[in-house]
């Protein structure tokens, strides 16, 4: 008797312990579970496909990617080759669930359905941009994630 | 609620759900534990009916309230945050859990709060949709009303507890303390009032101005009625709402900057905060009393090493107030340093949680009122965390959630509350804010803050803990020393001196010879360990010579050591006792050797005190100045004078010295005059001049011998080295040169002998010149049962001292030859111009017999008393 109850209360103590680490361990795992979850669901916000009709010639172009410049320069997503278009001339972007426009201070300006661009502006479906002398119109594609 | 539901249904897998049963699953375990306490406590001799069993009841109600509120909040709240409630309801089961342990009637009230308390959290449940947007919109109306509140307790203020400070308003038999509500009516006033100055486009003034002032007259309120530990949480939640909302880093410097000044103004203006910053920075000074709570606080805390004694089997009612501001220490008392990182961590998971909330808000005022509730329960769980372990000086504020405290819980049910309603009324995609930097910048500190208290709580546990145990005014060796046997002390013939008898929880130290008190000591509840009780008390105890695993058991099962071990000491209980009769009346020290082994066989103090009659003689004695509690054998030194005179002789003899016979057989030393003991019969005679103890022989010997020479001598006869027997003694260090060689060889320049070194020293003379150990431990216990006696580890190595020849023929020239023994009369003045008498004797040196030597000590002048002492004690067997 004398040491079976010193035994057993070390037991309940180990079991005190490991219920303590238990909840612990179980909230800390939560808060990792949240934060990955977060990770995954920014990496899964993919932007809607994007497409560029340009309107000498008609030619389409489909973009991907979050964030296309247009310019001159090499280094641009969408390389202009008309002297009008500055080399760094604006920006389309997908964020906050929508397409935003943005003008890189061009020489001679960005136009958004004939109005010359100060501010970013979000963009809806068949709006018409001039980049310097060339114009072409937005299409979005619906295209849902789960389908790729 | 309807009961007929099958109990299933009141269980179901989510996640809060899921944490509440592992609280439950701790909790049940801790009352389990507690409940058998009592049996473990006492080693199974606690009869059934003395099991603890109150506390099921509060387990009990918390398991009822938690899920209902549990149920209540997933069906009302389906948004919320799942991890809060479960979190309030392990710190506040744990909480209570702890109350009942240190006072079943705390716990009973405590029991009784979480009810009403959770009455109050559903309430605020039914009003959910409006409850927030109220609080926002008569801001300044509850605020003045929790103004009005406080400012109730200047007229009508109570404490349920001490005279000072009257915080509370008392109904009846319920105190509650309106400073606590105050406290969330700020935060609601602040967060409500920042929210509507959004975007900051009207400057700083109209930000703070308004704030500032109200924030003010909160802390004056608190200020006038000394409740300083809620003012500097007023003080933080102020600095840190206003840092998070402007996202300046200069806000933070500026207002640390101002805090710091805050303090040194409140240390040089302000009494209290003075006292508390001294008693923080050094809590040792006065232990008994200003330091008391601190000190026993750091005790329990050390105490509870890395596991903890386990619910119930510490003593952590030792601090005041351990239900309250000390909880903290009792929880890691009991649960160790595991629990305390534990605790630790769930109360900084829950102010991160209240973050997390903050930066998913729905707007600036739910984001505010987020921030500030988080700063409000951090701010206070670390004052008085870090108060309670030294990090911080002490604040009397309580630990959210776990503390006593009707108020106290109420106010952290309500910001469990608020978090809960926030958090469901969240955005999914929270918008951008200007205040997320911040926010985690805010969310670091705290980290760091906590992680800082458990690094301080693991030096006080792991580092500090051993060291502090050991304290006399650590109570639970004192307990300890009730439920396990302390080992006896036995003399060389095994005749026990003192023993342990009773049964567990009730031993007690018997004294068998009470006329050796001084050397042996006492073993006292209160007053500690004194003598060979305190020099032998780790083997006494059962800490030393101990198996690690049957130490480790004992520690682990029950805190406490392994039953002790019996010594068996050199000393004779029958030539002791002598020894101390022949002192009675006198004061002074005797002690007799065994010339080559250094065995104390015989050793006594006068005056001296009666061990069984400590309790009311301690009194008298403690305000003595006479050293009656003292051993004076060992433990105090007096100047040798001239019982130096044969060491003298015979070194210089053999160093082959022939100084010049003394004009003046006197000396002058510090403008006195010290003349021989007696008349020398023949001037002409070294040894006659000796035995004469005439000073100015002595100094001519020295100044033959010259400085380096004397001091050799010194040190090689031991006077510079502490005996090795278990007694807190110290010796004179040895000084670089003796530059007076002539004043030193006199005995009365400053160096000065326990009368235990003297008998070594003495004991040359009987043994061919060589010095001997000294030896009071012959045996210990052996822990396998065998019956013979462990021999303790000590180096017994003799030195030479004396050239053999010359200290027999020394001896034979000091001998007293119708008794077969050498011995010489001395007397020593202190500076303050005292004498003492020295005796020294001895057997004549016979090769393959047991000598002894012994040597007696005098306080005042009486040379044949000492001399008769010394004889009768060579004489008998």
């Amino acid at each position: 008797m004398e040491n079976l109850s010193a035994y057993v209360l070390l037991a309940l103590r180990l079991l005190m312990a490991a219920a303590l680490y238990s909840f612990l361990g179980w909230g800390f795992y939560t808060l990792w579970r949240d934060l990955r979850q977060q990770a995954k669901q920014t990496i899964e916000q993919r932007a809607p496909s994007l497409l560029a009709v340009l309107l000498e010639g008609e030619e389409a172009l489909r973009f991907t990617a979050p964030e296309i410049t247009i310019g001159r320069h090499p280094s641009c997503e969408w390389l202009l080759g008309d002297d009008t278009v500055s080399s760094q001339h604006a920006r389309l972007s997908f964020h906050h669930d929508q397409w935003w426009l943005e003008d890189l201070g061009s020489r001679n300006g960005t136009r958004l359905n004939g109005e010359p661009l100060s501010a970013p502006v979000v963009l809806a479906d068949q709006d018409q941009i001039f980049c310097g002398q060339v114009g072409f119109t937005i299409h979005f594609e619906n295209a849902p994630r789960e389908e790729e | 609620m309807n009961i007929s539901r099958p109990i299933r249904r009141l269980l179901p897998s989510s996640l809060s759900a899921s944490l509440l049963r592992l609280a439950a699953l701790f909790l049940s375990a801790y009352a389990l534990g507690l409940s058998l306490s009592p049996l473990v406590r006492e080693r199974g001799l606690v009869d059934l009916a003395g099991l603890r069993l109150g506390h099921w009841l509060g387990l009990g109600v918390w398991l009822g309230a938690f899920l209902l509120l549990d149920r209540q909040t997933r069906r009302l709240l389906p948004n919320r945050d799942p991890l809060l409630l479960p979190l309030a309801a392990l710190l506040s089961g744990w909480g209570l859990m702890t109350v009942w342990r240190l006072t079943p009637y705390f716990g009973l009230r405590q029991t009784v709060w979480i009810a009403v308390c959770s009455g109050v959290f559903l309430l605020g449940l039914h009003y959910r949709k409006q409850l927030l947007a109220y609080l926002r919109r008569y801001k300044y109306v509850w605020l003045l009303g929790g103004f009005l509140l406080t400012a109730l307790t200047f007229f009508f203020g109570t404490n349920p507890s001490a005279p000072e400070p009257r915080l509370w308003l008392g109904f009846g038999p319920v105190y509650f303390q309106p400073s606590e509500i105050l406290k969330l009516l700020l935060i609601i006033y602040l967060a409500a009032y920042l929210a509507d100055q959004q975007p900051l486009t009207r400057g700083w003034l109209p930000l703070l101005a308004p704030t500032a002032l109200m924030t003010g007259l909160a802390l004056l309120l608190l200020f006038v009625q000394r409740d300083l530990g809620t003012a500097w949480i007023f003080i933080f939640i102020y600095m840190l709402l206003i840092y998070t909302v402007a996202g300046k880093r200069r806000v933070l410097l500026a207002s640390l900057f101002l805090l710091v000044i805050a303090l040194v103004a409140g240390y040089e203006l302000i009494s209290l905060v003075h006292q508390r910053v001294d008693i923080w920075l050094n809590p040792w000074a006065d232990p008994s009393n200003t330091g008391y709570q601190i000190v026993q606080g750091l005790l329990a805390v050390a105490s509870g090493g890395l596991f903890g004694r386990g619910p119930g089997m510490g003593s952590p009612g030792v601090v005041p107030v351990s239900h309250s501001d000390f909880i903290y220490t009792s929880m890691v008392e009991e649960t160790g340093l595991v629990g305390a990182l534990a605790l630790l961590g769930l109360v900084a998971f829950l102010c991160l949680r209240a973050l997390r909330i903050s930066l998913h808000a729905r707007d600036a005022y739910q984001r505010y009122l987020a921030i500030g509730l988080a700063a409000y329960l951090a701010c206070q769980s670390l004052l008085i965390i870090g108060g309670n372990i030294r990090m911080l000086p002490l604040t009397g504020v309580t630990l959210p959630f776990v503390s006593y405290g009707g108020s106290s819980l109420l106010a952290s049910f309500i910001a469990l509350l608020l978090l809960c309603l926030v958090s469901d009324d969240g955005a999914r995609r929270a918008a951008p804010t200007r205040q997320a930097q911040s926010t985690l910048v805010l969310g670091n500190l705290i980290l760091a803050c906590f992680g800082l208290a458990a690094i301080v709580t693991a030096w006080w546990t792991l580092a500090r803990g051993p060291d502090l145990l050991t304290r006399v005014d650590n109570v639970r060796r004192a307990r300890s020393d009730r439920f396990v046997p302390r080992g006896a002390l036995l003399d060389r013939n095994e005749v026990v001196l003192n023993q342990t008898q009773g049964a567990p929880g009730s031993y007690q130290r018997e004294y068998l010879v009470p006329a050796l008190g001084n050397v042996l000591g006492y073993s006292h509840s209160n007053l500690g360990q004194s003598g060979l009780e305190d020099g032998l008390d780790p083997i006494l105890r059962g800490e030393h010579y101990q198996p690690a695993l049957s130490l480790w058991i004992n520690h682990v099962l029950y805190g406490q050591p392994s039953p002790g071990l019996d010594v068996r000491l050199s000393l004779d209980a029958v030539l002791s006792q002598q020894a101390a009769s022949l002192l009675a009346g006198q004061s002074g020290a005797v002690v007799l050797l065994d010339a080559a082994s250094g065995e104390i066989i015989a050793m006594a103090s006068a005056p001296a005190y009666d061990p069984r009659t400590l309790d009311q003689d301690w009194p008298k004695l403690s305000t003595m100045q006479d050293g009656s509690l003292a051993n004076k054998a060992v433990q105090v030194a007096y100047p040798p004078g001239n019982a130096l005179g044969p060491f003298l002789l015979a070194a210089s003899r053999a160093a082959g010295a022939s100084p010049e016979l003394p004009d003046d057989l006197g000396f002058w030393l510090n403008e006195r005059y010290f003349g021989c003991n007696r008349q020398p019969q023949n001037v002409q005679s070294w040894p006659e001049l000796v035995a004469a103890g005439c000073p100015g022989a002595l100094a001519q010997l020295g100044l033959g011998m010259g400085g380096d020479a004397l001091l050799s001598l010194f040190s090689n006869l031991g006077f510079y080295s502490a005996p090795s027997i278990p007694f807190e003694i110290a010796a004179q260090n040895m000084p670089a040169s003796l530059s007076r060689a002539g004043a030193a060889a006199t005995g009365q320049d400053g160096l000065l002998l326990s009368p235990l070194q003297m008998a070594r020293a003495a004991c040359t003379l009987s043994n061919f010149g060589e010095l001997p150990a000294s030896r009071m431990v012959l045996g210990i216990e052996r822990v396998d049962g065998d019956e013979h006696w462990l021999q303790p580890e000590s180096e017994l190595a003799t030195l030479n001292a004396l050239p053999s020849a010359f200290a027999a023929s020394m001896a034979q020239q000091l001998g007293n030859n119708p008794l077969g023994i050498w011995e010489l009369g001395a007397r020593a003045f202190d500076a303050q111009g005292r004498g003492y008498t020295w005796h020294l004797a001895g057997d004549l040196a016979v090769q393959g017999q047991a000598n002894r030597c012994v040597v007696v000590l005098l306080e005042g002048m009486h040379p044949s008393l000492a001399q008769d002492m010394a004889r009768a004690l060579l004489a008998s067997d």
